[in-house]
């Protein structure tokens, strides 16, 4: 469950990252999307912060599960700063869809 | 210019103490020393006065100092004069000196 | 001071950050480092046998070896063995009486002759480890602290005043950043002084709650040693009392009874405890007074999902088992004190958040790393003018190269002392820390006498070299190496070969950037070059 944690956490960055005008550009030219569209991507972001924020405490509990969350994001923000927007834009988006598929995979057959 | 052989003793003696980097070494003082007496004084202080168990009240003393020892080096360098350094960090130690001093007797 | 708070808070930051920037570096790669000193120590004695006996059988082997090597101690400690840890450590103190005085020149600590006596046990055999004297894990665990060299107490406050710097140049790096939200994720490469400050605040920011929890614990866990004077004026006759209310401490051991007796078997006394607590496993135990009629035994709780450093424990009678009593609840400063600390040492964590601290531990080192680059970066113009490099640009640059890049190599330097230095040597792990330092010295002194780019690009480049050999040192040492623990399943010590690798890479990746850095041109520069250009194809077209 960590995977998934991991992997929402990634997405929910890549949502928000979205939202920004700047990373608009980075990926479709000019600011391709509307500020509805946008708004949209921050409310989705948010939900998915929260939805791996609740996945770290069911897996470690309310001790270590706020430290597991916090950890999840930096090496989602780590990965998506330095790692994509900078040499593999385009990857970002398919990944954004693939990482939680696989994390959900992983927890189910990990059972 | 006021360190000109024709100011006054007085205008080339402040002049002196106008140099920029001693403003900086003066506000280095306050948040390094100064900073530390805080702290010190502000464990103290919450030791002798928390109406907790007395344990627990050291222990939060020395929390809470910590972060005034930084609030402190902030101060230091963000308040217009050095002077406002020193005594924006030395009053609330007196303080807590005091209040420690009270604490005590009156226990 | 200055214009603006934000501008003085940028100038704060600048200095805390530049003055202390280089011990931080070496305290930051330790500390992180300590996350794995488990796995360090048992990389560097893979003589050191792998599987694991149960707990209750290595209780009762490490009684056996005290019974034999320290009957006459007043008390034994001894941890066992776990998943990351396979062999056991057990401390002992013996009575005042039996301590001979020092020989001339000798330390105090000898094994035997001194107050306190400790050994590490193999639980498979129940004898003392036979592997070769290294300090392993420990080594960084105590650096990043203890420094080395100094006093210990000189090296904490230092430490913790470096720390104290931090703590500051955190604050006012985010009260400085105003585009903290905006600037989010971004990194704009290969723009010079841009690239390097956005570096520098990402690296900053995705981190920044470990990095200012990091920083506030280190502080909190010498805090005792910085703010003694809370403790004096509240406990004016009694400072010991401070220390058992505090820390939920069970309550001092009476004297040895006269009368002897033989303890209950470990077992039973273990299991009792894992019954009390419903379950939850023991990580040690210390028994007073062994032999004697009152013999009393503290056994531990193993750390767990608990965050707090401070486990449960309770006291039994040792002969009739019989429970006298269990740690008392712990008051709210105290759990506050016991997370902060369980945070910073992260003994509660898995593999998998361990391997989370550990990245973000490394974050921290390149967000101090391009911190100081930085400031010689948006430092160099100014000289440029002048055709000088000043003094204190030099100085700085020489500090960076010998911080930034001569740190790795140090690292590095003391795995292969680990693998090279004789096995019987006497003094071995004192030779093996030596190592480091000597290493990270050349490091340093060939960087001021070198300040230059291409000094950057060596130095990287050698500990990229340094890093990726080691698991053929490792190969042309040991039977510890790839081609066995890969296929055994090892995943500690394959692990740390393959990471190893990782930042051989990551290091030659480095090199090669400084390698291959073009100035960026000036105003004038550009000109001159599209001159050129043009000139270039006007001559093509007229057939030159």
């Amino acid at each position: 469950m960590m995977l998934l944690a991991i992997t929402v956490s990634f997405s929910a960055f890549t949502a928000l990252s979205l939202a920004m005008d700047r990373h608009q550009a980075d990926l479709h030219g000019k600011a391709a999307a509307t500020p509805t569209r946008r708004r949209a991507w921050r409310w989705l972001g948010w939900a998915l912060l929260a939805l791996s924020f609740g996945l770290c405490v069911v897996d470690h509990g309310w001790a270590a599960g706020p430290v597991l969350w916090l950890g999840a994001l930096t090496i989602s923000g780590i990965l998506i700063a330095f790692g994509l927007y900078p040499f593999r834009p385009r990857w970002i988006a398919p990944l954004a869809w693939a990482l939680p598929a696989l994390g959900l995979a992983v927890t189910l057959f990990a059972r | 210019m006021n360190s000109t052989p024709n100011a006054s003793w007085h205008t080339r003696f402040t002049a002196v103490f106008a140099r920029p980097w001693l403003g900086v070494l003066s506000r280095s003082m306050a948040a390094i020393l100064g900073g530390y007496a805080l702290a010190a004084t502000c464990a103290m202080f919450f030791a002798v006065a928390l109406p907790i168990a007395r344990g627990q009240a050291v222990l939060t003393g020395m929390l809470v100092a910590i972060a005034l020892c930084a609030c402190a080096a902030l101060w230091a360098f963000a308040t217009r004069t050095a002077l406002r350094a020193w005594v924006g960090i030395l009053m609330p130690t007196a303080l807590f000196w005091l209040g420690t001093a009270v604490m005590r007797a009156g226990a | 001071m200055k214009n603006g708070f934000r501008q003085s808070m940028a100038w704060l930051h600048t200095w805390t950050g530049l003055l202390v920037g280089w011990l931080l570096l070496l305290i930051f790669m330790a500390g992180t480092a300590s996350y794995y000193r488990e796995e360090i120590s048992r990389w560097m004695r893979p003589e050191l046998p792998r599987s694991t006996v149960d707990a209750d059988v290595a209780a009762e082997r490490a009684i056996t070896f005290l019974q034999h090597k320290a009957p006459q101690a007043e008390s034994w400690n001894v941890s066992l063995p776990d998943p990351r840890n396979p062999a056991m450590r057990m401390f002992w103190r013996n009575p005042e009486s039996m301590v001979k005085p020092p020989a001339e020149g000798e330390k105090r600590r000898r094994r035997g002759g001194g107050r306190f006596g400790d050994a590490t046990v193999d639980p498979n055999s129940g004898q003392e480890v036979a592997a070769r004297e290294t300090r392993g894990g420990d080594f960084f665990y105590r650096l990043h602290f203890d420094l080395h060299y100094i006093p210990v107490l000189w090296a904490r406050y230092l430490v913790g005043f470096c720390a104290m710097f931090m703590l500051v140049a955190i604050i006012t790096g985010v009260i400085t950043h105003k585009k903290i939200f905006k600037d989010f994720f971004t990194f704009r490469k290969d723009k010079g002084l841009r690239s390097w400050l956005d570096f520098h605040n990402v690296s900053a920011v995705m981190a920044l709650p470990y990095h200012a929890m990091i920083t506030y614990t280190g502080i909190v866990t010498l805090m005792f040693m910085y703010l003694p004077w809370g403790v004096s004026v509240a406990y004016p006759k009694d400072e010991d009392a401070f220390f058992s209310e505090a820390f939920a401490r069970l309550a001092d051991i009476d004297t040895p009874s006269e009368g002897r007796a033989v303890a209950l078997p470990i077992q039973q006394l273990l299991d009792s405890a894992r019954a009390e607590w419903k379950g939850a496993d023991v990580g040690g135990f210390t028994l007073y007074h062994p032999g004697a009629a009152n013999a009393v035994i503290d056994i531990q709780q193993r750390d767990g999902k608990r965050l707090s450093v401070d486990t449960p424990s309770l006291r039994y009678n040792a002969v009739t088992g019989a429970l006298l009593e269990a740690s008392p609840a712990a008051g709210g400063a105290t759990q506050t004190r016991g997370v902060m600390y369980g945070l910073h040492l992260a003994r509660f964590a898995d593999w998998g958040l361990r391997a989370l601290f550990f990245l973000s531990g490394l974050v921290g080192c390149l967000m101090v790393a391009s911190g100081v680059v930085l400031w010689a970066v948006k430092e160099r113009p100014k000289h440029a003018k002048s055709g000088k490099i000043g003094f204190g640009l030099r100085l700085v640059d020489a500090l960076n190269i010998g911080a930034v890049a001569g740190l790795p190599i140090a690292f590095a330097a003391y795995f292969w002392g680990n693998r090279l230095l004789p096995l019987q040597m006497a003094e071995r792990s004192t030779a093996e820390a030596d190592v480091f330092f000597y290493a990270w010295g050349a490091a340093l002194l060939a960087a001021f006498i070198w300040p230059k780019r291409m000094m950057w690009a060596w130095q990287l480049y050698l500990g990229a070299a340094l890093f990726a050999l080691i698991p053929v040192v490792n190969a042309l040492t040991t039977h510890a190496h790839l081609g066995v623990t890969l296929r055994s399943g090892d995943w500690v010590l394959a692990g740390f070969d393959l990471t190893m690798l990782a930042f051989g890479a990551m290091l030659a990746y480095c090199g090669l950037r400084m390698q291959r850095w073009q100035p960026a041109l000036s105003a004038a520069g550009k000109k001159r070059q599209a001159a050129a250009k043009a000139q270039q194809h006007a001559g093509a077209e007229v057939g030159a």
